[in-house]
């Protein structure tokens, strides 16, 4: 069975070419533009990562992490933003985040830190 | 001389003014009771002599040669009696009166005696004894008359004296309340005008010549202080616009941040994916790439409209005018999204002393704000007024939209704050709200949500 990957981020084009670079490793990919239908949607169905922007409007990303980490503590989360600040960075490792991703996103690298979490 | 030491000087004077007066008062009282009390002895005297007279005339009368031993014993008697009292009398009378009196009384006596040693009654000197009796009593009533005009000289006198003291106090006071009306409450009132102007964020400094007094030293510490106010102001303005600046710098870099992370990742997934790819995929991923250029382009472009020359080319003009040209330029959007306007414009409205195109501007980006605000089928009303004072000319827009949260308000005029789902800049507010300032004008925002947006433009008239 394939992974299943979950990446929110209010800009569309961040969710539309990561699912086509994901989806041709053979992970199964859903896009959200807000947090709030995708956790919801994470209730219903199980993810492995979630990938999400930081900051956003409405639940931000390190809401995300802690809501996602407090009802499914195995799921990956991995955090990218568009404003790579050291506090918010710290913040987001200490609240047990698999990997950070400042703007622009390599996709290689992406690539493989899902690879890694997986394998963890 | 300060109002303090003015005070104090015109109360002394005051002060002294009725000492005089009152020392006056008691010394006129007691010449008066000196006066009176001679009056009063003078009374008794004159009994005396008045007796001596009758036994004078029974005397010649009667031929009643015992009457001759009475006046001798009541002269005498008379005699002690005078000398008894005669420092009351010097001091009502004088000494001389008194050396008179005594002298006239001594001769009546002489005369008496005359007569009575000799028992003989010889024309000359009884004609002697009446002369020198009539003469006593004349003296005598005469200088009693004399001290009763002078006591009633003395009462009028005080009189006229209290009444003169009366008016001098009371044109004192007068004199003294004007002054104190002029040189305080006269300077309190300025002093509270500027207060009131300094409270409403004008920090006005009191020019006049300050007065060297207590009122003065007022007037200079209100000066100081405003003058501290003033520059803790600047102070304030200079550090919100540094603070400013630095939301502006990070906003900058995330919101070119977004645009250009998304043109890598197309170019990256374009690169990657090249062969799974076809045709349109291929046109749309350019497609977007430009779309997200055009992103940047217009963030710089709000950027560098922000960072011109901040003067503006300003000329009179007259508002209706230019709201007419900024609805031309509106008008496409306006149709577009279905929705009504309805002008409003002011008759007799002051002109202003602006930059057109930099007003128009400010119009076109509320206007924007609006027309995203409502769905379609809302109205939009654009009116100008005079302000309430007539020193303003104000544009309000107003909207049918969703409104304000009031958790945002405080936000919408920072630089790239946007609740937009079209990826607003979030510049609009903030480049208006710095034209607005640079005219010396204000906006204002009234919202309910769910209700709608009024936006308010206040621009000073010219005069
Ligand atoms: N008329 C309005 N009704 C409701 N909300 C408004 C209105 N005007 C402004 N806002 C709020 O204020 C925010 C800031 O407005 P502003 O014009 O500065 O930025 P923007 O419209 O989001 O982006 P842009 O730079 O394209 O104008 C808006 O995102 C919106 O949330
Ligand atoms: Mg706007």
């Amino acid at each position: 069975m394939s992974a299943r990957i979950m990446i929110i981020d209010d800009e569309k084009i961040v969710g539309d070419m990561a699912r086509i670079s994901l989806e041709q490793e053979g992970y199964e990919v859903e896009t959200f533009l807000n947090a709030a239908p995708a956790l919801d949607r994470l209730r219903e169905q199980g993810f492995d990562i979630v990938v999400t922007d930081l900051k956003m409007k409405g639940i931000d990303g390190l809401e995300v992490l802690r809501t996602v980490k407090s009802l499914y503590p195995g799921v990956k989360v991995i955090m990218i933003t568009a404003f790579a600040n050291l506090d918010v960075a710290i913040e987001a490792l200490r609240g047990d985040v698999f990997d950070f991703f400042p703007k622009p996103v390599k996709i290689k690298e992406l690539k493989e830190s899902i690879k890694k979490a997986l394998q963890n | 001389m300060k109002i303090g030491g003015k005070l104090i000087f015109s109360n002394i004077f005051n002060f002294l003014l009725i000492l005089i007066i009152g020392a006056f008062a008691i010394q006129n009282l007691n010449s008066i009771l000196t006066k009176l009390k001679f009056i009063e002895i003078a009374d008794d005297l004159n009994f005396s002599f008045l007796e001596m007279r009758l036994s004078e005339k029974n005397y010649f009368l009667y031929r009643d040669e015992g009457a001759l031993k009475e006046i001798e014993q009541k002269a005498a008697v008379t005699q002690g009696v005078l000398n008894s009292v005669s420092r009351d009398v010097i001091r009502a009378t004088g000494r001389q009166n008194y050396d008179l009196l005594e002298r006239y009384l001594g001769d009546y006596l002489s005369a008496v005696k005359d007569i009575s040693a000799r028992h003989s009654r010889d024309l000359q000197s009884e004609e002697r004894l009446r002369v020198e009796g009539r003469k006593l009593m004349e003296f005598s009533d005469r200088i009693t008359h004399l001290e009763r005009t002078k006591v009633n000289g003395i009462i009028l006198y005080s009189k006229q004296v209290l009444f003169v003291s009366f008016f001098a106090i009371l044109i004192l006071a007068l004199t003294i309340s004007h002054f104190l009306s002029k040189r305080i409450v006269m300077p309190i009132k300025e002093i509270e005008s500027i207060a009131k102007s300094i409270s409403a964020g004008d920090f006005k400094i009191i020019q006049k010549d300050i007065p060297n007094d207590e009122t003065g030293s007022v007037i200079r510490a209100i000066n100081s202080m405003s003058g501290e106010l003033r520059s803790r102001e600047e102070q304030i303005i200079q550090s919100k616009k540094l603070a400013s600046l630095g939301i502006l710098i990070a906003g900058v870099a995330h919101e070119i941040n977004n645009p250009l992370n998304n043109i890598s990742m197309i170019a990256q997934t374009y690169a990657d994916a090249y062969d799974s790819l076809d045709r349109g995929q291929r046109i749309d991923f350019m497609g977007k790439i430009e779309g997200e250029t055009e992103r940047i382009k217009r963030i710089v472009k709000n950027l560098l409209d922000f960072s011109k020359p901040k003067e503006p080319d300003l000329a009179v003009a007259d508002m209706n005018g230019i709201v007419k040209d900024t609805l031309k330029l509106v008008q496409n959007m306006l149709d577009v999204s279905n929705i009504e306007t309805s002008l409003e414009l002011g008759a007799g409205l002051p002109p202003v002393f602006v930059d057109g195109h930099q007003i128009q501007q400010v119009f076109v980006n509320l206007v924007a704000n609006s027309i995203q605000a409502m769905s379609s089928g809302g109205r939009l009303t654009i009116s100008t007024f005079t302000g309430k004072d007539g020193n303003t000319v104000e544009t309000s827009i107003a909207d049918t939209g969703k409104g304000i949260p009031q958790e945002f308000l405080p936000h919408i005029f920072d630089p790239f704050f946007s609740t937009r789902e079209d990826a607003g800049t979030g510049l609009g507010l903030w480049v208006s709200y710095g034209i607005v300032k640079n005219h010396n004008g204000r906006i204002a925002v009234d919202t309910k949500p769910g209700r709608g947006t009024t936006f308010t433009v206040s621009l000073p008239a010219h005069k």
